[in-house]
This record gives C-alpha cells, sequence and structure tokens, in this order.
C-alpha cells in the first residue's frame, strides 16, 4: 500500500479516471457497431428441427429430408444417425446410388460410402454427421444441423476414413 | 507513474518507420514546422494556412457549420449500417423497421442517431444560415457560396423527406401523398400547375408521375425514394459540400469587422 501511495498522486488518478471513462465510450460504441451486424432473429429455414420417430425409419438410406432440410437419415444395424447432405470439397450437393451403394459428388467427382467416408475424389474430409436426440415429450428425432461431428480421418488404400465405432457416439448417434 | 520505462516505450514508438511515415514532424514549435504541418497533412491540409482569430470565436460562428457537417457524416455513417437490415420493398419495409427497433441489437440505438441526427441538421443548416444572413456574410466577395448554400439547404430537405417514406408506416404515406400532390401544381410540369394540362400533362406522364415511378404511391415510389435518399442525394451533397468548403478557403473567412 505504501507503494501505491507513493506513485499515485491525485493528478494520476483523476487523469486514469478521465482517459479510463474516454475509452470506456470508444470501447462501448465500437462493441455496439460489431453486435449491430450480429442479427438475433433469422428469417431463414429452421437449423433444429423434428423428423419424425425412429421407427419410422427402415434399416437402410433414406432421403425423406434431402430436399427441404438437407440431410440424409441412416438406419444401421445398431441404431440411426442423421448425415448432412454437403459435400466436404466445395460445398455442392452429393447423390445417393442404390446400385453403386455410394454417394457421388456431380461437380468434381467426389465418392462417399454409406458411413460418410471418402472412397474417392478430391474431398478433404468425411461428411458431417448432425447432433440428434429423442425429443421426451413427443419420442420425434431433434436434429441440429449447426451441431456436426467432424473426426480427422486416417488415409489408407480404400481411402479417407474413420473406425465406426467411433464415429457411432451421443449425440451424433442413436441407440434405437 | 513509472515514468521511466513509458518514457521509453514512447520513445520506441516513435522511433518506427511506421511512426514516421504517418507522423513526419515532430512538435518544435518553428513557423517553418507550422507550415509543414499544414502542408504535408490530410487533415490539416482542408483547412487554409491562415485564419483570422475573431473569425472562429465561438460566439460568432456558434459552430454550426461545422455541426452540421458532422451530423452529415453521422448520418452517413448510421445510414449505411441501416442498409444492411431494411428492404425497399412494400412487404418488408415496415417489418424491417420494426425488427430494426424490437430484435436487433442497438438497432434502437443507430436508428435514432439516423433520426435526430436529421432532424438536428435541418436545424442547424437553418441557424448556420441565418447567422450567415444576420452577419452580411453572404455579401461580396461570398454571393456564390450563399447560393451553394442555398442548394445545401434545399438539398438537406429532400434529403429529409425522401428519408420519410421509407419506413413505409401510414406517417409516411400520406406525407408522400401530400408532397407529391404539391409536385403536380409545379408550372408547366405538372398537371394541375399553371399550363400544365396545355402543355399536354396528364396524370401519367408528369413530374409527379416520374417522381413517384406511377400514378399512386406503391412499390416503384419506395424504390425510387430510397434510391434518391441512399444514393443520388448523398452524392450532390458531397459534391455541393466540396465547392461549399473550397469557396470558404478561397473567400476567406468573414468575421467582424
Amino acid at each position: 500500500m505504501k507503494d501505491i501511495d507513493e506513485t499515485i498522486t491525485r493528478r494520476d488518478f483523476f487523469s486514469l479516471v478521465g482517459w479510463g471513462g474516454i475509452a470506456a465510450t470508444f470501447g462501448g460504441s465500437a462493441y455496439s457497431f460489431y453486435k449491430f451486424y450480429f442479427p438475433n432473429v433469422l428469417y431463414e429455414t429452421q437449423k433444429v428441427f423434428k423428423i419424425g420417430k425412429p421407427s419410422d425409419y427402415p434399416e437402410g438410406l433414406s432421403e425423406k429430408w434431402k430436399k427441404e432440410r438437407q440431410v440424409w437419415v441412416v438406419r444401421n444395424e445398431r441404431g440411426i444417425y442423421v448425415m448432412i447432405s454437403i459435400c466436404r470439397h466445395l460445398g455442392c450437393t452429393p447423390n445417393w446410388f442404390q446400385d453403386k451403394q455410394a454417394f457421388l459428388c456431380p461437380c468434381h467427382g467426389s465418392i462417399f460410402s454409406i458411413e460418410g467416408n471418402v472412397l474417392g475424389g478430391p474431398s478433404p474430409r468425411l461428411l458431417w454427421r448432425a447432433a440428434i436426440k429423442i425429443d421426451p415429450t413427443d419420442g420425434q428425432i431433434v436434429v441440429d444441423f449447426n451441431h456436426r461431428q467432424d473426426p480427422d480421418p486416417v488415409s489408407t488404400e480404400q481411402g479417407l476414413r474413420v473406425d465406426e465405432a467411433s464415429r457411432e457416439v451421443e449425440p451424433f448417434f442413436l441407440n434405437v | 507513474m513509472a515514468s521511466g520505462k513509458s518514457d521509453k516505450i514512447t520513445e520506441w514508438i516513435k522511433s518506427t518507420q511506421v511512426y514516421k511515415a504517418v507522423f513526419r514532424h515532430g512538435y518544435e514549435d518553428t513557423p517553418r514546422n507550422r507550415s509543414l504541418t499544414t502542408f504535408s497533412n490530410v487533415l490539416y491540409h482542408l483547412h487554409p494556412v491562415k485564419t483570422r482569430w475573431e473569425s472562429i470565436r465561438f460566439r460568432y460562428t456558434w459552430c454550426m457549420g461545422g455541426v452540421s457537417l458532422l451530423l452529415f457524416v453521422m448520418l452517413a455513417l448510421t445510414g449505411v449500417m441501416l442498409m444492411f437490415y431494411y428492404v425497399p420493398d412494400v412487404r418488408r419495409a415496415y417489418q424491417d423497421i420494426k425488427d430494426m427497433m424490437t430484435v436487433v441489437s442497438y438497432g434502437t440505438t443507430f436508428r435514432n442517431i439516423h433520426r435526430f441526427a436529421a432532424q438536428g441538421m435541418v436545424a442547424t443548416v437553418w441557424i448556420h444560415m441565418t447567422r450567415v444572413f444576420l452577419t452580411g456574410s453572404y455579401k461580396s466577395p461570398r454571393e456564390f457560396n450563399w447560393v451553394i448554400g442555398v442548394v445545401l439547404l434545399m438539398l438537406t430537405l429532400l434529403l429529409s423527406w425522401t428519408g420519410y417514406l421509407l419506413p413505409w408506416d401510414q406517417l409516411a404515406l400520406w406525407a408522400i401523398t401530400v408532397g407529391t400532390k404539391m409536385a403536380a401544381a409545379t408550372p408547366l410540369f405538372g398537371v394541375e400547375g399553371p399550363f400544365g394540362t396545355q402543355l399536354g400533362m396528364r396524370p401519367d406522364n408528369d413530374v409527379k408521375f416520374m417522381l413517384l415511378g406511377g400514378t399512386e404511391v406503391g412499390q416503384n415510389a419506395l424504390l425510387r425514394f430510397y434510391v434518391l435518399h441512399c444514393v443520388v442525394l448523398p452524392m450532390l451533397v458531397v459534391l455541393f459540400l466540396a465547392v461549399h468548403f473550397w469557396r470558404v478557403r478561397k473567400d476567406g473567412f468573414s468575421g467582424p469587422l
């Protein structure tokens, strides 16, 4: 305390308060300028939405929500996951080919497996999976489009892939 | 307060090339250095090299010209900000303003700054001109600049009026209805004006029609007023302001004799 008494004079104190006030004013207005550009209300499709009950989806891939919500719903022998239909190369929309059992991107030829692994083409990452959960009130699956699983893939001879067991975890997989 | 260390930091900042490139002259108070500061600094270059002390006395000008400019700059900045949320579409315009006033962060603040600065600018321009008139500052050699000033007054009023329509509420709609009805009474070019009908003016080809882009206040009118308010009139104001300030420098400030 003795040090402070010796080093901070009354003049220094008022100068600090004055400049502090000016800095606070400029800082506050800079913050308001910044905050203004982040809309609080959006007029676009919902990014958190319901896609029906798990029993609506038999084993295999469903393209029911691809046009409206840009997602595929997949059920394998263990459960359900929701994959986002955005190619990780340049953001185009791949198509599902039942006969080839693969997603083919029409733009630059990226090939993805039904798990989302890269089988070929320029894509540097796996397809995203969206977070899902069961709504306790009506039992429907709730998809959060903005919460995405993006694991680091390993390069193999077959392409980029990730161990499936490590991907089938909450909240990106439902054991139902 | 630990002056030794901060002095060293200041010294180091002043020795960097960035600092020297921006601030080219020191503070040595010599006549040569003062002239150099004025001649080579962008901000100071806008000012005349010499100004008579009496002519910048606060109680002579009341700073009304400068405050008008300040308000115009504020209006330009906040106006661009509002453009990020406003769409000149009759189905959206009112809702966009309402959103701005309720859900956009600090939207109320920036919209109100824009509104109140606009009303303030109309007032300060009037007071500025009243002062110029009462002190006789419009007389030779400043007649030309008085005319420029009158043009700027007109542009200020037109900016205020064209901005009025944009919220697309009842107040706006009827204000523009009244305003453009007056345009219809323009001599020669308006359908209701003297010699209008004789010159072949009809409700669908006169000056009111051109202003509204139609025969009633609708989508075309909203778009036209938006473009006038955000692009055409501000550009004209900047142009005339440049001439206005240039004439002030050339004719010299007026001041009490």
